[in-house]
């Protein structure tokens, strides 16, 4: 844990001091990058790094989505299931996925390459339908284009 | 001081405070569920909703700081009706299972549903199902499908008991309170949060399925496990619920403790070891006057205590922490001129126990010290002093202490070690009388009696008559 600790370290500098709270999300999501998925005690590790009551960075912890609590694949595909999304045949484009992963929504590929996820809105309606691909956003999909973002991922 | 009307009524308001609060004060109610006059405001249940002169929608009456001239009503229709709706919204994933539920009958979610939840019910989707029986702790479990996140025993243990042990997981009506999964809310005032919650969703593992709610009744008491000296509400079966086949214990039982509210000494709250006093008093009782080990007659026992008084050079009392005011003046009148006098604290922390805090808990863990100390000073006793008789008052003595005295034993408690005492007289315990206290500051507190006392236990204020 020290090493992540420098980092913690690094980024408490750029926040002002006694504003222990701001940092609970940026830490989680720093402490996310380095270990995949986190459980309770990550949470109370940040908690006394902080010094801020546990349950407060496991309510953070559960509350968002986007900080997995199960081990997720090297690619975490978000496919939005909104309503916008879901107008322009978002419902269609997770079957796809799904029987081109031969997984079912919340799951991994035996190989460990991908997860897929049906989320919520992604802000993209204007552009529906939508996923976005680990940090990357990918808009007004079709099968096609999804099949040729997953033939260009690693 | 502003003027504010709340419905058709002029009220006075503190500069300050919310529509609630100074209709509260003013004897007009408005339901709430996560508004507690403690607790940080929330304002996440909407049941308090009311109509504001000149606002487009109804406000949280929680939530709104009074202004003056302000024009509140809390029962026009479309106050009604959106009461309603918030009742129909809660209730939409509620269980519904007073009949099995342990705080039927004093249960807010019940008494509302009652009172102003007129609406037909809408689940045509099955329930939400979460835990029902989540153990928080040793004391305390959690029905996650009752609770109706208020976020009041949250808010409880992190700006009350300042644990801050408890907290709202995960999202929307997935949400549930949670502690961490490697921690048992073991806050040492995690007890108040049964009697803040305003349904069934906390409650005592101890009293689960003991009685229902409307056999009992309080009485106030006073908690004597330390010199805070807390007001309680001692909880006994009600006498036109006595029922034979329960048995002669469960129609004299104290069912449970809740705190009394009392602003001068503990505000709402009490300490857990305060929610157990009905547990410290079920310890074995001293039942009958003894001899040197043997059963013998209320007479025989004081004609002995006198014989050996009488016959003493040089006699002496240990005073009991325990004792309340009015023992102690009966004490100072009819026996301490004969009597060389002492004092002790009856009982000391325990292993484990929480020794003082910045809340309530006091490190001596008597109720009266205060009344002791004040009318009869402190003085440890000295064998050294050759005592020949020795009157001990309250339980938890060792008599190794007290040298080759013969002793006079008044105590309401008898581990194995009281038998031995040469004259043993049982009295009444804080549940068997009523009487006064003053705690640490000085400020005396009351308590009533709970129980009749058993027929060959007798009162110390009369025995000192007798002696
Ligand atoms: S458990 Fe009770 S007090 Fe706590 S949030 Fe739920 S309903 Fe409110
Ligand atoms: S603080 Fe002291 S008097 Fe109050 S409940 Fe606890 S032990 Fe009893
Ligand atoms: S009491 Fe006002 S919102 Fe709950």
């Amino acid at each position: 844990m020290s090493c992540l600790e420098e980092k913690f370290d690094q980024l408490r500098s750029v926040y002002p001091a006694e504003m222990n709270s701001s940092l609970v999300l940026p830490l989680l999501h720093l402490m996310l990058k380095e270990k995949g998925h986190l459980t309770e005690s990550d949470a109370v590790f940040i908690a006394q790094y902080l010094d801020v009551p546990p349950m407060q960075v496991k309510e953070a912890l559960t509350w968002y989505t986007m900080l997995y609590r199960q081990p997720v694949g090297k690619h975490v595909i978000k496919i939005c299931r909104n309503i916008g999304c879901s107008l322009m045949g978002a419902e269609r484009l997770i079957e796809y996925l799904e029987r081109k992963l031969g997984i079912k929504e919340g799951e991994t590929t035996a190989d460990g390459r991908f997860t897929l996820l049906a989320v919520e809105c992604l802000a993209s309606c204007g552009t529906a339908p939508a996923m976005q691909i680990d940090d990357t956003y990918h808009e007004q999909l079709n099968e096609s284009k999804i099949d040729q973002i997953l033939k260009e991922l690693s | 001081m502003i003027e504010i009307t709340i419905d058709n009524k002029t009220v006075e308001a503190n500069e300050g405070e919310t529509v609630l609060q100074a209709a509260l004060r003013n004897g007009i109610e408005i339901p709430h569920f996560c508004y507690h006059p403690c607790l940080s405001i929330a304002g996440n249940c909407r049941v308090c909703l009311v109509k504001v002169d000149g606002r487009p929608k109804l406000m949280p009456a929680c939530n709104q700081t009074v202004a003056p001239n302000m024009v509140v009503e809390t029962e026009a229709p479309e106050v009604q009706s959106a009461r309603a709706a918030v009742m129909q919204f809660i209730m939409l994933n509620h269980p519904g299972d007073c009949g099995i539920c342990d705080k039927a009958g004093e249960c807010r979610v019940q008494e509302y549903q009652f009172k102003y939840g007129m609406a037909e019910p809408i689940s045509i989707e099955p329930k939400h199902h979460k835990k029902k029986f989540n153990y928080l702790s040793e004391r305390i479990v959690l029905d996650n499908e009752r609770c109706i996140l208020c976020s009041r025993c949250v808010r409880f243990t992190r700006e009350v008991s300042k644990s801050a042990q408890l907290g709202i997981v995960e999202r929307g009506s997935h949400s549930y309170v949670a502690r961490l999964d490697a921690q048992p809310f073991d806050d040492p005032y995690s007890d108040n949060v049964l009697g803040i919650c305003p349904t069934g969703a906390l409650l005592s593992r101890e009293f689960m399925y003991k009685s229902r709610v409307w056999y009992l009744e309080p009485v106030r008491s006073v908690c004597t496990r330390c010199a805070r000296g807390c007001s309680v509400n001692v909880w006994r079966r009600k006498k036109h619920w006595y029922v034979r086949s329960l048995g002669e214990e469960k129609n004299i039982t104290a069912y449970r403790i809740s705190p009394l509210e009392n602003p001068e000494i503990n505000g709402r709250w009490i300490c857990n070891t305060g929610f157990d006093l009905h547990k410290f008093m079920a310890r074995p009782r001293a039942m009958a006057p003894m001899m040197a080990g043997n059963t013998v007659t209320v007479d025989e026992a004081s004609a002995e205590a006198n014989r050996l008084l009488a016959g003493a050079t040089n006699p002496a009392i240990i005073l009991s922490a325990h004792a309340s005011n009015e023992e102690l003046q009966a004490f100072k009148e009819k026996l301490s001129p004969r009597v060389q006098v002492y004092t002790r604290e009856d009982y000391c922390p325990a292993e484990g126990e929480v020794v003082e805090d910045d809340l309530l808990i006091r490190a001596d863990k008597n109720p009266n010290s205060y009344s002791v100390h004040a009318m009869f000073g402190q003085k440890a006793f000295s064998a050294a002093a050759g005592h020949d008789v020795v009157i001990v008052w309250g339980d938890q003595v060792d008599y190794t202490s007290l040298g080759n005295a013969k002793i006079i034993h008044l105590t309401s408690y008898a581990p194995e070690q009281e038998t031995r005492a040469d004259v043993l007289l049982p009295i009444s315990t804080t549940f068997e009388r009523s009487g006064t206290f003053c705690n640490f500051e000085g400020k005396t507190n009351r308590f009533e009696q709970v129980f009749d006392k058993p027929k060959l236990v007798q009162h110390a204020s009369d025995l000192f008559g007798r002696l």
